[in-house]
């Protein structure tokens, strides 16, 4: 069997993915915002996506939102294919020990 | 590394849980500054009503108007930041305008099917409207909306039935501040 992709599997890592497959295209999420949905302390959800950004499944933008530095995170086509692929391996799983 | 058909159930559920929050969470964020926005034109309007009921009417056209053109521009500017509202498009304008005028024209047939109406009755009329609409798009959409449309319309009825006297002021600082709070809640992931 196909091996699943190990940069999405990882249970942070596979959060941020699908919290930012949630929106519509083109769409960033705040770095707060996707620390509240992941559950992640700061600090490991800095380095998660550190290491999407890296794999090129995400890009970061940083600038200033009025005088409040703001860290917004969004889904590469790359991410958007990989995750694509991610969860047909899952489903294809389910399909395959499904069958008698 | 292989995956057991429940760990890959279990995937699905966290990738299905996740997605929910993150496009609901999407969803308040971006409505959070047209009920801020609202909120205030509530209390200026039901204020003004309070103060100077003679001109009720003109003042709660003009603040219909700016209203709308205010909702308009906060599309515009969100879809300028890229974080476009819902009912952001190209479209948006004329779908706020006609979506304005069809509560007007629907509040306007009520009121020539039941006959006449006391000002307090069509202070108490539209909120209850709005609430319903909260109601229905929490109903679809997610629990913060349907809390909203519930507490404006206890808001609204509660004031109209026991503070009789003061309604506009109470809807002014109640009903007003609700959709005010109700906006800021709505920012909170």
């Amino acid at each position: 069997m196909e091996q699943p992709d190990n940069l999405i599997h990882q249970p942070v890592r596979l959060k941020i993915m699908a919290a930012l497959k949630a929106l519509p295209a083109g769409e960033k999420l705040e770095f707060v915002r996707l620390k509240a949905l992941s559950e992640a302390t700061e600090g490991n959800l800095g380095s998660h996506i550190q290491t999407l950004e890296q794999a090129g499944y995400v890009s970061v933008e940083k600038d200033f939102a009025g005088n409040r530095p703001r860290t917004r995170i969004a889904l590469t086509r790359k991410g958007q294919h990989a995750f694509e692929n991610y969860v047909a391996y899952l489903r294809g799983i389910i399909e395959l020990q499904a069958k008698p | 590394m292989s995956l057991s058909s429940d760990q890959a159930a279990e995937s699905l559920k966290q990738i299905d849980r996740t997605g929910r929050r993150s496009a609901q969470a999407w969803s308040y964020a971006n409505s959070s500054p047209f009920f801020v926005m609202w909120g205030v034109v509530w209390m200026i309007g039901y204020t003004g009503s309070d103060l100077y009921p003679r001109y009720a009417g003109p003042l709660w056209l003009t603040l219909s108007v700016a209203g709308v053109a205010g909702s308009m521009m906060l599309g515009r500017t969100r879809a300028r930041a890229g974080e476009p509202h819902p009912g952001t498009n190209r479209h948006a304008g004329s779908r706020f305008v006609a979506s304005f005028l069809a509560i007007g024209a629907f509040v306007a047939a009520t009121y020539a099917i039941f006959g006449h109406a006391t000002p307090a009755q069509q202070a108490a009329f539209t909120p209850l409207i709005v609430a319903l609409f909260y109601a229905l798009l929490g109903i679809w959409k997610g629990l913060r909306f349907l809390v909203t449309g519930i507490a404006v319309a206890a808001l609204t009825l509660g004031g109209f039935f026991f503070l009789h006297q003061h309604f506009m002021l109470w809807m002014a600082a109640v009903g007003g501040g609700a959709l005010v709070l109700a906006g800021l809640w709505l920012r909170k992931v």
